[in-house]
């Protein structure tokens, strides 16, 4: 997709999106409440027609292609509401039925590892339960794409941890999945690389590593002799001092500058700690952090 | 928890209170939010009853101000069957008054009407909210376990008392008399009252809102019967009836005020049924229990149609046994319709008047009408599940799979139509079957059924039309609901009302020709068949370009 906008009266949902999947990848999506994630997925079902833009998904056009690209995917919405008096075992059947066809023995099998009571009326599954239907019923055909809107919001750490290697399976098949989602750890463990979207404008996109690379690193360094002119260096921020050890942080692309610096003064003990997620996100989630930092975008 | 603590509301605090008081908890907060919610369906409501009722008053008044018009009245439609059937069994038309005209015109309507809306307004405000998370939300702030039931029926009360009052207030504007005024009003807040109660009772048994409603629907229904067959004998079986009750007060014909004792009892125990039922009850469950459903589908739910048929077979059984236990009984007193002519010489001016057509047969060409209507109600809902299925995001399920939106729209559409046209031809079947029974011809089935299958394309109109809008503008998509009640409004009361001639020709009904009374014609019903295929076409062309939201 590029350059896609989406309005809702006054709300620009999508502004100028831009986002990349790759064949084949698991592709995390992530973004605050209400940045636009369950938008873009609509979009590329189909669903909503956007205002201007491209997008492109499987080679077709999502709104002109839609039934043709619509038997090579499927999709997990985040809000799960079933056909009440359907039991899920008719849903699952249904939605693959309509798709092109359901592979049996797959579907048992994934019946079996969610732990799921197909006979129920969908009235009365629980909210994990109606996920897991519609898990259950993307998963159980063989389809190119898997379109994921927080597929595990509601699933206990168990089934979590089978949603994950179900996923880790697909992936390992070729198959393409793009996970929009707000469990930090899921998406670490699954995804070869992610967008973080923000206001409907994608703000970073790129591997972990190359995400992680373009935040500052921790440093805690204590030397022999004290260290000089460290800020004067290039992307060194927040030196601060105490018990005798020497703290900053350095931005990605100068960490190796800053660490030849410092080995001139004779190391004694060096901690660093890379950004985790939660720092990674944190700051394109709250928006005075957002602001205080520069902005890093991979081209 | 004590910062929490200060902002619940004071009843919540540990205090020594006695439980019963305790379930009510925030019954206040509740019913301000109960009428709140419902602030234009109800002025919708008020404005429609209380102007239709302002209206026939209107025309009442102008049509009988001579005693002997009045009398000429009386002469007609005493004792005749049929009339009694329909508006119930005219008191005071041995000495008529224009109250005891009015009141044989119009109470029954009214008061099926404001029970029609109580049971709406109770069941959308209990089971309908537990199938949404907003009733769980309110249900975990500190809110008693029967405060949101007593909120519901305070605010179906406060409704009723609003439209009474208006009624009333009319009535008094048109110089009737204080005291059958009064007594037609506390009829209609009473009546309104009981449905809620019997609404009340159908959301606890029922396992979901649209069986509740069908089921008090069903009561209702059969009050109607009731009180039909009962005016019909001589009035015994009416007192089993709370339709029978609200109009056995006897406005402006001596009124019986003890009667509303029934209806009080009557109510008092439906409510406490509801409470008891309430208590024992899981939310969001009924009483009658879920059956376990199957593990995979049955080979034929392979694509929309089938799933459409799927969602609305129960429905549609309901209205067809419905409509056919009605149209059977309007089929039994259509014969005694055609023994009043004979020897009421008064009645053949009457139906000569209407034209050609004999007594049984202008009854027939009604009760069809009014059976039409009554099952429209089954094809705007069928059609409006197009509406129910994209807001609760379930058509997304549907096309994210290898489905067209026009296939999608078209499978709820066949099962309207089809519905439709079954609806009919049950409804003539029924009606014909009551008639042969009375007289023994069957030949009156066939007729019937023609004279019922005609109506489809009528209907087809009022389907089309809801798919238009909901294609169009889905966020208005309950205006449907509208244009059913102005075609009621004009199929049965345009005469009553005197409405203009152009506003009459609005309704698809009007341009049905009514069988049997009048023969059959090809081309209005060619026209309105070409009608609902150009509605179709902009309903779908619309669909097509529109976002799914
Ligand atoms: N049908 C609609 N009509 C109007 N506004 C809409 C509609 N759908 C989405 N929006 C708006 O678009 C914006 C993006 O919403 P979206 O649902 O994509 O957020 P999200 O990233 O999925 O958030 P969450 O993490 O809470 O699921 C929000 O401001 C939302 O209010
Ligand atoms: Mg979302």
């Amino acid at each position: 997709m590029s350059d896609v906008v989406k309005t809702f009266g006054s709300t620009r949902a999508l502004d100028g999106l831009d986002l990349e999947v790759e064949t084949g990848e698991v592709h995390g999506y992530l973004g605050p409440n209400g940045s636009g994630k369950t938008v873009t997925i609509r979009v590329l079902l189909g669903l909503l027609r956007p205002d201007s833009g491209r997008s492109e998904m499987l080679g077709g056009d999502p709104w002109h292609d839609a039934v043709d690209l619509h038997r090579r995917i499927a999709y997990v919405p985040g809000d799960v509401n079933l056909w009440p008096n359907l039991s899920g075992g008719e849903i699952i059947d249904l939605l693959a039925r309509l798709r092109g066809g359901v592979d049996p023995r797959l579907r048992d099998e994934l019946v079996e590892r969610l732990q799921l009571d197909p006979r129920k009326k969908s009235s009365t599954y629980s909210k994990g339960n109606r996920q897991k239907v519609a898990l259950v019923a993307a998963l159980a055909s063989h389809v190119e794409l898997l379109l994921l809107d927080e597929p595990t919001a509601g699933l206990d750490p168990l089934m979590e941890s089978v949603f994950q290697s179900c996923i880790l399976e697909a992936a390992a098949e070729g198959r393409t999945v793009l996970l929009s989602s707000h469990i930090l750890a899921e998406v670490e463990t699954l995804c070869d690389r992610l967008t973080i979207i923000r206001h409907g404008r994608a703000v970073q996109h790129g591997t972990l590593a190359e995400l992680r690379a373009l935040t500052r690193t921790s440093i805690a360094v204590a030397t022999n002799r004290p260290i000089e002119r460290l800020d004067s260096l290039a992307g060194v921020h927040n030196i601060r001092t105490d018990d005798g050890a020497v703290r900053f942080d350095v931005d990605g692309a100068d960490l190796d500058g800053a660490l030849r610096h410092v080995t001139s003064f004779g190391v004694r003990s060096l901690v660093s700690r890379p950004p985790t997620l939660e720092e990674l996100f944190l700051r394109h989630y709250d928006d005075d952090l957002a602001t205080d930092q520069p902005s890093n975008s991979t081209p | 928890m004590t910062a929490t603590a200060e902002r619940l509301p004071v009843a919540h605090r540990r205090s020594p209170r006695r439980p019963a008081q305790d379930r009510l908890v925030g019954v206040t907060q509740l019913v301000r939010l109960v009428l709140r919610r419902d602030r234009t369906r109800l002025a919708i409501w008020v404005g429609a009853i209380v102007g239709i009722v302002v209206a026939s008053e209107a025309s009442i008044t102008g049509l009988y101000d001579t005693q002997a018009e009045l009398d000429q009245y009386g002469a007609l439609v005493r004792d005749n069957a049929a009339l009694i059937v329909q508006a119930g069994p005219g008191y005071g038309l041995d000495d008529p008054t224009t109250g005891a005209v009015l009141m044989n015109e119009l109470s029954i309507w009214t008061i099926i009407t404001v029970a029609v809306m109580s049971i709406f307004m109770t069941v959308r405000h209990t089971r309908g909210d537990e199938e949404t998370e907003r009733a769980e939300l309110v249900r975990a702030a500190p809110i008693g376990r029967h405060a949101r039931l007593a909120a519901t029926l305070l605010g179906v009360f406060v409704a009723n008392a609003v439209i009474a009052i208006g009624v009333v207030l009319s009535l008094l504007a048109y110089d009737l008399p204080t005291m059958g005024s009064l007594a037609f009003g506390s009829a209609l807040l009473l009546a309104g009252v009981l449905y809620a109660g019997v609404a009340a009772v159908s959301a606890q048994v029922a396992s979901s809102a649209r069986s509740a409603r069908a089921l008090a629907g069903a009561v209702l229904a059969a009050s109607f019967v009731v009180r039909a067959v009962g005016d019909v004998r001589g009035g015994t079986l009416s007192w089993l009836s709370p339709l029978g009750w609200a109009q056995g007060i006897r406005a402006y014909a001596d009124e019986r005020w003890w009667v509303h004792a029934l209806t009080i009892t009557a109510t008092v125990l439906l409510v406490v049924g509801a409470v008891t039922l309430e208590a024992r009850r899981d939310f969001g469950a009924g009483l009658v229990p879920q059956r376990p459903g199957r593990a995979s589908a049955a080979p034929s739910l392979r694509t929309p149609l089938a799933l459409a048929v799927r969602l609305q077979r129960g429905a549609l059984i309901g209205w067809i046994v419905g409509v056919a236990l009605i149209s059977f009984f309007y089929g039994i007193v259509a014969d005694q319709a055609e023994s009043i002519i004979e020897d009421n010489p008064d009645m053949a001016d009457f139906f000569a008047q209407l034209g050609q057509a004999s007594i049984t047969d202008a009854f027939l060409a009604t009760s069809v009408l009014m059976l039409a209507l009554t099952a429209s109600g089954f094809t705007i809902a069928s059609m409006l599940r197009l509406r129910t299925e994209e807001a609760a995001q379930r058509a997304d399920f549907v096309l994210a799979t290898a489905t067209t939106r026009a296939r999608w729209v078209w499978s709820h559409a066949l099962v309207a139509a089809a519905g439709t046209v079954i609806l009919m031809v049950v409804v003539g079947a029924s009606l014909g079957a009551g008639l042969a029974l009375m007289t023994g011809d069957l030949g009156h089935v066939p007729r019937l059924v023609a004279a019922s299958a005609v109506m489809v394309p009528a209907m087809l109109v009022l389907a089309s039309a809801t798919l238009a809008i909901c294609g169009l503008a889905p966020r208005w998509s309950i205006t449907a609901w509208g244009m059913l009640a102005v075609a009621v409004v004009i199929g049965l009361l345009a005469t009553l009302l005197k409405l203009p001639h152009w506003l009459v020709m609005v309704s698809p009904f009007t341009h049905v020709p009514p069988i049997p009374a009048a023969p059959f014609e090809l081309l209005p019903l060619l026209l309105l068949g070409a009608t609902a295929a150009l509605i179709t076409a902009i309903g779908l062309g619309a669909y097509e370009r529109r976002d799914i939201s």
